[in-house]
């Protein structure tokens, strides 16, 4: 796992709990790293299911729900951080339309050694967008956080509905995303 | 644990981060290092590739300059070789052929037609190759002039006549009243035209062949389009497909039925190309096909235009043609002036009495049947007049009046369509003094003196022979002949420099020279000969009576201006 998503992970704990959380987490989840994160790194992936298990022991909040929060934070840094990737979108469809076709082609480039979750889209039904999660590891409510993070990026109005496609693994999942308008029609 | 142990460990994580981030950094330079260098090695290898075969490049085209060099003059002196002793073929076969009623069992005649024919076809064979090697060298050039085209009709006609008879078939010609001058390149319109009309008559039998000829605005201009229409045996669309394309017949068993090379086609169309048209072909299986030829008028202003002849200032007589002038006269009177005629014409008979006291032509043409005047009461007058009868009269009629022109005292006589060779040669015949011409033939080959001496004998000239250019000036300072007949490649001293001597010499310069040969001439070279020279004689393509009929033009020409020279009461008037 790119090491920004643990360094963007231990900021918004920092930032919405606080430092205090932060050490004891990166004590308690008795990591490899020794928590030492750069952006430019990777790093073990179950490091990351460690800490949010912490953080969840620490505040009582369910994982899942910590992991959607996060994905929600995180989605409004990439926008901060990579605005090259949001030229030329101007709605949730046509970036979320993005994520497999261009934005994981482009980190690919940079990171040969990166694994991505697959995430299939299926645009064809007029206002719905059937995107499918698929991955080796189960962060399937991080993704629906990214998406819950996008709408509001682009202040849009629509519902996610999640169908779960790993008996509560996490790693596959169904987002159909529906525009309000459309629904009502 | 107290806060600032918790800081420290914090500062412990972040510095132990940036030394990873770091270390990452420092690996990603060295790797974008490494592959700079890679890739400026690959930079390097190629430029010297691209180095290398740009000189192999540079090195093939050389070699394919050269060779194209080699082939061009390859085929330049095997244009020479070949049509020299094919030359000679084929005057012999026409000689013989003509001696032969008398002289040759009849049985030999389809023998030596046959000798004839193929010689024929091989010099076709041979000019269409170097024909179209010469225009995908890029070196076949327009030379442009102005011409009759009802005159160039007529003589395609007259050229392809046997060959349409041969298959039982019949030539109509149609063409509008006002075609007028067509300024182009007459040769190669000609060759077009022969071309597709010979095409029409080797896939037709016992069928009309129609030649059609009508003035039209072409995209840029006026022009004239050509229609060569068929009922021969017609293509299909896969046919038509690459018809145009060189080595290309219909298909394999028309090339062996019918013969040919499928190179007429291929040159037509560079050739119609070449002139700023294009030819068109539509046809039906079974029932016939239609060529379409279209010439513009290239505007002069914009081409290059042909040297005029120094010979068409030379006056060689005065002819006064009596006509109602709606469309003949104009007719008559170009080839007359490119012959080196003053033209005077009259519009009636009372014009044409005036001019024929004021004018003193050595000649005058008089259309007899017009609606205008009446030419046998002109007739009458001009030979009832003391001072006027000496005056050698042809008469134009559309009537067989022979008989009585004659019994009113015309010299000669011609019916319309008129041909201009042959009113050229009458015009030389009303003038001529007795005696026997002197035509001096220069030509290193034994075999084509000796043809060229059978033929211009047989026409009653006396003729001197030289085997190169040094003999033929010993025997121009020797005597002056009438005409000369002069080849191009002789050893020594060659063709041009005859020319150029006679040219250079008083008492030569206005000696005619026609130049027979079978050099295959660049287009420097034949403007400077059609500025030196009286006429040209190439690549063979010419038949026994043409070269006959323009030395005859010459020699009576020649006597016409040597007998205005003499004092009068020797002269013909």
């Amino acid at each position: 796992m790119k090491g920004i998503v643990f360094t963007e992970f231990l900021e918004m704990v920092e930032e919405k709990f606080s430092p205090e959380i932060v050490d004891r987490i990166v004590d308690g989840a008795k990591l490899a790293s020794g928590g030492v994160y750069t952006s430019v790194g990777t790093y073990d992936h179950a490091e990351m299911i460690r800490l949010v298990s912490c953080l969840s022991k620490e505040t009582g909040i369910p994982t899942s729900e910590l992991m959607k929060v996060f994905g929600e934070h995180l989605f409004g840094r990439f926008s901060v951080l990579y605005p090259r990737y949001f030229e030329g979108t101007n709605s949730s469809f046509s970036f979320l339309e993005n994520v497999e076709s261009y934005i994981h082609v482009e980190v690919r480039k940079l990171y040969p050694e990166a694994e991505l979750p697959s995430f299939s889209c299926d645009a064809s039904e007029p206002g719905h967008l059937r995107l499918t999660y698929q991955s080796t590891r189960p962060f399937a409510p991080l993704a629906e956080g990214l998406i819950r993070g996008c709408l509001a990026h682009f202040g849009e109005n629509a519902d996610l509905q999640i169908e779960d496609l790993s008996a509560g693994a996490g790693t596959a999942a169904r987002f159909v995303v529906t525009q309000r308008d459309a629904r009502r029609e | 644990m107290s806060s600032i142990e918790q800081l420290e460990r914090r500062l412990e994580r972040e510095r132990q981060a940036r030394k990873a981030a770091e270390a990452i950094a420092e690996e990603k330079t060295r790797e974008i290092y490494d592959a700079n260098v890679r890739l400026q090695q690959l930079n390097n290898r190629l430029e010297e590739l691209v180095g290398q075969r740009t000189t192999e490049l540079a090195a093939a085209r050389d070699e394919a300059i050269r060779a194209s060099k080699a082939k061009s003059d390859f085929l330049a002196s095997m244009s020479h070789e070949l049509r020299t002793p094919l030359n000679a073929i084929i005057g012999y076969s026409e000689i013989l052929l003509e001696e032969s009623e008398d002289l040759v069992p009849s049985e030999l005649r389809p023998d030596l037609e046959k000798i004839r024919g193929a010689g024929r076809n091989l010099l076709g064979l041979i000019n269409d190759i170097l024909d179209l090697s010469k225009i995908e060298a890029g070196k076949m050039d327009v030379f442009l002039e102005s011409f009759d085209v009802v005159a160039l009709l007529d003589e395609v006609g007259a050229t392809v006549e046997p060959l349409i008879a041969k298959n039982g078939n019949a030539l109509t010609v149609n063409c509008e009243a006002q075609l007028g001058m067509l300024r182009s390149d007459p040769i190669k319109v000609r060759q077009i035209l022969l071309n597709l009309l010979s095409n029409a008559a080797k896939f037709t039998t016992k069928g009309r062949i129609t030649l059609t000829a009508r003035r039209r605005g072409l995209s840029g201009g006026d022009g004239v389009e050509f229609e060569v229409t068929d009922k021969g045996i017609g293509m299909t669309p896969d046919q038509l497909t690459g018809l145009f394309r060189p080595f290309s017949q219909a298909d394999a068993s028309t090339t062996r039925k019918y013969g040919g090379t499928g190179l007429g086609l291929a040159i037509t169309r560079h050739f119609c190309r070449m002139l700023g048209g294009d030819v068109t072909v539509d046809s039906t299986f079974g029932e016939g096909s239609t060529f379409k030829v279209t010439v513009p008028d290239i505007d002069s202003d914009t081409a290059l235009a042909a040297p005029q002849p120094v010979w068409e200032h030379r006056v060689v007589g005065t002819v006064l043609v009596v006509e109602d002038g709606r469309e003949a006269t104009k007719s008559l009177a170009g080839p007359l002036t490119q012959e080196g005629y003053r033209v005077i014409t009259a519009g009636g008979g009372a014009d044409g009495l005036r001019l024929a006291r004021e004018g003193t032509p050595d000649a005058i043409i008089l259309d007899v049947v017009n609606p205008e005047f009446d030419g046998w009461e002109i007739l009458r007058l001009l030979k009832t007049d003391t001072d006027l009868c000496d005056i050698p009269v042809i008469l134009v009629t559309v009537l067989d009046d022979r008989d009585m022109g004659f019994a009113l005292g015309a010299a000669e006589h011609l019916t319309k369509p008129i041909n201009p060779k042959e009113l050229l040669r009458l015009l030389a015949r009303v003038q001529r003094p007795e005696v026997a011409p002197d035509v001096l033939v220069v030509d290193d080959d034994q075999s084509t003196r000796a043809m060229l001496r059978r033929m211009l004998v047989k026409e009653g000239w006396r003729v001197r022979e030289a085997a190169n250019g040094a003999e033929g000036l010993e025997q121009l300072a020797r005597a002056v002949p009438a005409v000369m007949l002069l080849d191009l490649m002789m050893p020594e001293v060659d063709g041009f420099e005859v020319l150029r001597a006679v040219r250079q010499a008083a008492a030569w310069r206005d000696i005619p020279v026609v130049i027979v040969t079978s050099k295959d001439l660049t287009r420097d070279e034949l403007e400077w000969l059609r500025g030196h020279a009286m006429d040209v004689f190439q690549k063979g393509a010419y038949s026994r009576a043409e070269l006959i009929a323009t030395v005859r033009a010459m020699v009576d020409a020649a006597r016409v201006a040597s007998s205005r020279m003499v004092p009068p009461g020797r002269g013909g008037g």
